[in-house]
C-alpha cells in the first residue's frame, strides 16, 4: 500500500510544532489475564529495612496486594514495571486504598536490603511499596509458587499479581499494562 | 516497496520543513553518521557538550540538572532518576535482550547505517560481499528523524517502536546534546583491535612466584593458542549462522602480551601508561599482583580499560567505579559475612560486644573494614578495633587479659596461624572467634582441638568435599603445567576467567568497543565454576561472587570442614 508523504508530514509536523511537541506514546501491547490459585510458601524473606518478614502473613493478611518479580541492575523490564508501581502510588495517594505493593528480588546475591533501599529510593517510592530479598531456595520456592520459576534471571518476564481481596484469588497479568490499564484491573480486583 | 521507497524522501520532507526549529542548534544539522568535527555543539565547546550528553544518557538528568521525563507504556510518566537510556540500551549503547524485549542498539555505528529486518549487524558493504538482500527496515537516522523517533516513537520507516521505549520531552537544545552524544557513543572500534586480531594484555607485579606466573600464564596462553588454531580457515566466517545469531565478521585472532611491573606500587601507573603506549590492548585478562590490587585498578580506570577478573583477594571496593571485573571482594568479603552472620543469629535488640583484632597488613585491614562497614549499613554499633603489629604474633596472655577485661561475646581474630597458640585463652570463657579461611590458608586444619567448637572460619568457597567435580575441568586448560596447586586456586580461577571470556567474546559480536565487552559480561547467566559457589553478573555488577560460608573444623588430625551456615549474602 502506498502511503502518501505530505499527509503523514502534515500530521506529524503539525503535532510536532504544536504545544511541546510531544507525543503520547503508544498504548503497550494487549497482555495477557488468567484467574489463579496460588499457596503462599512459609518462607521468612528480609525488606529493604532488613526486616524479616513472613511472606504468608504479608500477602494472605487480607489486605490489598499486588506482587512482581523484579531486581535491583534489571534492564527494560524491571525499570518498567517499577515505573507503573511508582505511577500507581502517585494515583493511590488520592484515595483511602491502602493497597500494599510487594516486588520480590529475583537476583537475591545481589540484591541486599541497601541495593533495594537504593532502588526504591530511585522510583521515589512511599510506604507501602516493599522489595524483599531471601535465600535463594526460598526465592525459588515463591517464583515456583506462583508459577513464575526462572533458572536464569536474564530471561525473566513481565509478571503482575493483584490479589482479590475477597476471593483470595489471584489477577495474574502476563506483559505490560498503561498506567489506566493497571487502575483498571486494581478495580475489577475490588481493591480500589 | 513504493512504501518504503516513499520513506526517505519523507524524512528528507521533514528536514526541510522541520529547519526552522533546528536553527537554533547548527551543529544538529550536520551530516548523519559522522561524528562531529571540533567546534560547537548547542553553543557549548565539544568536550563540555559530551559530558552533558554522557550525563543525560547514563545518568537521565538534563543538562539543567532537572531530571529528563518521558513517558513509558503510553500514559506512564517517569523521571530520569528512575532509570536512564544506559539501563536499557547499556553504556555502550548495544543494547540488551530481556524476556523477549529487544532493545535495540543506539550508538553511533548502528544508527548510522540502515537497520535489516535479517542481519541486523551486517553493514551495506558485508551485505553486498555476502550477497545478503533484505529490504530494510529503516534507513539511517538523520538528526531530525532521530529527534522524532526520541519525541514520538516513531521510527523513519513509520514503525512505531515498543510501548517500553520511554517518549522522551526534550527541548531542541537538550536534544542536540543527546544526539550528539548517541553520534559520538560507540562510533570507532577501541584500541586494540589490530586489523584481524583481537589484542588484550595481563599483568605482572614483582613478588609473584615463578610457579604462580605460571598457573596462570599457561591456561591463558593455551587458550589463546587452542581459539586461534581452532579456527584457523574458517577466518570472517567463523559465526556466520550460529544459532541463527548472524557474527559474519565477528571473528578474530586474539593475542596476549604480558606485561611485568617492576618497582613499588607507586612507579607502576607510569610504567603500565608506557605498556599501554607500545601495546595498545582491548582488556586486561587476570593479572597477579601480591599485594592490593588498587594501583592497577586505578590505572584502568584512568586509561578507561577493561580488566577482567585480576587474581587478587585484594581489590578495590568501589560501588561505581567500571573497568575491573572481579570474582569477589576477597578479604573483605569474609569480614563482610562475619557481619552478615551475626548480625542473622541476634535479635532485635542485640547485647552481642564484638571486637575485632588487626593484623596490621593490607589482608587484616580488608577483613576488618569488610565487617565495620556491613555492621554499620546493618544498623549496628560501631565495634573497638585493635591492630597488632605485623611479624608480632598475638600473644596468648594479651588475649586472656583482654577477654577478662571486656568479655566480648565475640572476638574477630583477623591474623594468620601465628595466633593459634593464644588461642587457648578462649577455653576459659565462652567467647566465640572468627578466624578468616584465606588468611589461615593450608594451617586451617591445624587449628588447636581443644578451640575448635569455639572458632568460626568465614569461607569464601564452595565446600572442599564438592569443589573437585567442578574445577576437574579446569585442567583441561593445563597443558605443559606439570600439576595446579589447588591451594592457591590461580590456575582454576584463570580457567573461569576464559569460560567467561569466551562467552563474552561470542556476546559481543563485532562490536569492538571497551564498554560493551564489558556490557556482555554484565548480561551474563549465572556460571557455575570452580571454586566459588556461583558467579553472578547485572550490569554494573563488579564482584561476582557475592556471598560465603561460615565453617567449623571437625575434629581429629585430618578434619574435615563442617558447614554451619546457609551462603551467606544478606
Ligand atoms: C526502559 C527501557 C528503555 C529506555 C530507558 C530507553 N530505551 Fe530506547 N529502546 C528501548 C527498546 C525496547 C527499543 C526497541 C523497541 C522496538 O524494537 O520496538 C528502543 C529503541 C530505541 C531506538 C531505535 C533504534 C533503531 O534502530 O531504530 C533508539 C535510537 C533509542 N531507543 C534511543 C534511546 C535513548 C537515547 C534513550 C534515553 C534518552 C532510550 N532509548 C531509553 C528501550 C529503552
Amino acid at each position: 500500500m502506498r502511503r502518501n508523504p505530505w499527509a503523514t508530514l502534515l500530521t506529524t509536523a503539525s503535532l510536532w510544532l504544536s504545544g511541546s511537541g510531544f507525543l503520547a506514546a503508544q498504548a503497550p501491547p494487549p497482555y495477557s489475564r488468567t484467574l489463579e490459585t496460588y499457596t503462599v510458601p512459609e518462607v521468612v524473606l528480609v525488606n529493604q529495612d532488613g526486616a524479616k518478614v513472613k511472606l504468608k502473613t504479608l500477602l494472605d493478611s487480607g489486605e490489598p496486594v499486588i506482587l512482581d518479580f523484579i531486581f535491583g541492575t534489571c534492564t527494560t523490564i524491571c525499570p518498567v514495571l517499577s515505573a507503573g508501581y511508582a505511577n500507581l502510588q502517585t494515583k493511590l495517594a488520592a484515595t483511602p486504598s491502602k493497597v500494599h505493593l510487594v516486588s520480590v528480588s529475583i537476583d537475591p546475591e545481589n540484591d541486599t536490603p541497601k541495593v533495594m533501599r537504593d532502588y526504591l529510593k530511585r522510583y521515589r517510592a512511599k510506604p507501602g511499596w516493599d522489595f524483599l530479598t531471601g535465600r535463594r531456595e526460598d526465592i525459588d520456592k515463591v517464583m515456583n509458587a506462583f508459577n513464575a520459576y526462572i533458572p536464569n534471571k536474564m530471561s525473566h518476564y513481565p509478571l503482575t499479581l493483584i490479589r482479590d481481596p475477597k476471593t483470595g484469588k489471584w489477577i495474574r497479568i502476563y506483559g505490560m499494562m498503561s498506567s489506566s490499564e493497571f487502575v483498571a484491573e486494581c478495580r475489577k480486583a475490588g481493591i480500589l | 516497496m513504493s512504501g518504503w521507497r516513499a520513506v526517505p524522501l519523507l524524512s528528507r520532507a521533514l528536514a526541510g520543513a522541520l529547519g526552522l526549529l533546528l536553527l537554533a542548534a547548527p551543529a544538529v544539522a550536520a551530516p548523519p553518521g559522522k561524528p562531529k568535527p571540533a567546534g560547537t555543539v548547542a553553543g557549548l565547546p565539544v568536550d563540555n557538550a559530551l559530558a552533558l550528553g554522557e550525563r543525560m544518557y547514563r545518568l537521565g538528568l538534563l543538562p539543567s540538572g532537572e531530571p529528563m521525563s518521558s513517558v513509558v507504556n503510553g500514559d506512564v510518566p517517569v523521571a530520569g532518576t528512575a532509570f536512564s537510556c544506559s539501563s536499557c540500551h547499556l553504556r555502550a549503547g548495544l543494547g540488551s535482550w530481556e524476556g523477549g524485549i529487544v532493545t535495540l542498539p543506539t550508538n553511533g555505528a548502528r544508527l548510522a547505517i540502515p537497520r535489516y529486518w535479517k542481519f541486523p549487524n551486517l553493514s551495506p558493504e558485508e551485505r553486498r560481499e555476502l550477497k545478503l538482500q533484505n529490504p530494510a527496515a529503516r534507513p539511517a537516522y538523520t538528526d531530525e528523524t532521530l529527534a522524532h523517533l526520541l519525541r514520538t516513537g516513531r521510527d523513519p520507516s513509520g514503525y512505531d517502536m515498543h510501548s517500553v521505549m520511554p517518549r522522551y520531552d526534550l527541548s531542541d537544545p537538550d536534544m542536540a546534546l543527546l544526539i550528539n552524544y548517541l553520534r559520538n557513543l560507540s562510533v570507532r572500534p577501541s584500541p586494540g583491535v589490530v586489523g584481524d586480531t583481537l589484542r588484550f594484555a595481563t599483568v605482572i607485579a614483582p613478588g609473584v612466584s615463578e610457579e604462580d606466573q605460571q598457573a596462570m600464564l599457561v591456561p591463558l596462553n593455551n587458550y589463546v593458542a587452542r581459539h586461534n588454531q581452532f579456527s584457523a580457515g574458517f577466518g570472517n566466517r567463523m559465526y556466520l549462522g550460529v544459532g541463527g545469531n548472524e557474527m559474519s565478521g565477528a571473528y578474530r585472532k586474539l593475542a596476549l602480551s604480558v606485561w611485568r611491573l617492576s618497582g613499588p606500587p607507586e612507579t607502576w601507573p607510569a610504567q603500565l601508561d608506557a605498556f599501554l603506549a607500545k601495546e595498545p590492548a582491548f582488556a586486561l585478562l587476570g593479572g597477579i599482583a601480591p599485594g592490593e590490587w588498587k594501583p592497577i585498578h586505578d590505572f584502568c580506570e584512568r586509561a578507561k580499560l577493561p580488566c577482567l577478573f585480576p587474581i587478587t583477594d585484594l581489590p578495590a571496593v568501589s560501588d561505581t567505579d567500571w573497568y575491573t571485573q572481579y570474582f569477589s571482594k576477597g578479604y573483605y568479603q569474609e569480614g563482610q559475612a562475619a557481619a552478615r552472620y551475626l548480625h542473622g543469629l541476634d535479635d532485635p535488640n542485640p547485647t552481642r560486644k564484638v571486637l575485632q583484632l588487626v593484623q596490621d597488613s593490607p589482608e587484616g585491614k580488608a577483613l576488618a573494614q569488610g565487617f565495620r562497614e556491613t555492621w554499620a549499613e546493618l544498623g549496628r554499633a560501631a565495634v573497638p578495633e585493635t591492630l597488632l603489629p605485623e611479624g608480632k604474633p598475638l600473644a596468648l596472655a594479651a588475649l586472656e587479659e583482654l577477654l577478662a577485661r571486656e568479655k566480648p561475646s565475640t572476638v574477630l581474630l583477623w591474623t594468620g596461624s601465628s595466633a593459634f597458640p593464644a588461642l587457648a585463652a578462649l577455653t576459659q570463657g565462652a567467647t566465640g572467634a572468627f578466624l578468616s579461611a584465606r588468611l589461615l590458608g593450608g594451617q586451617l586444619t591445624n587449628l588447636p582441638e581443644p578451640v575448635r567448637s569455639q572458632v568460626w572460619i568465614t569461607y569464601p568457597y564452595r565446600e572442599p568435599k564438592l569443589e573437585a567435580k567442578y574445577s576437574l575441568y579446569a585442567d583441561t586448560l593445563l597443558g605443559g603445567l606439570k600439576q595446579r596447586n589447588p591451594e592457591t586456586r590461580i590456575s582454576t580461577r584463570t580457567y573461569a576467567l576464559v569460560q567467561i571470556l569466551r562467552q563474552a567474546l561470542m556476546d559481543m559480536d563485532r562490536h569492538f568497543y571497551r564498554d560493551n565487552l564489558l556490557d556482555r559480561i554484565g548480561m551474563q547467566r549465572d556460571q557455575i565454576l570452580p571454586d566459588y559457589l556461583r558467579l553472578s553478573f547485572g550490569p554494573g555488577q563488579r564482584y561476582a561472587s557475592k556471598g560465603c560460608f561460615i565453617m567449623q573444623v571437625g575434629p581429629g588430625p585430618s578434619p574435615s570442614l563442617l558447614r554451619k551456615s546457609e551462603w551467606v549474602i544478606h
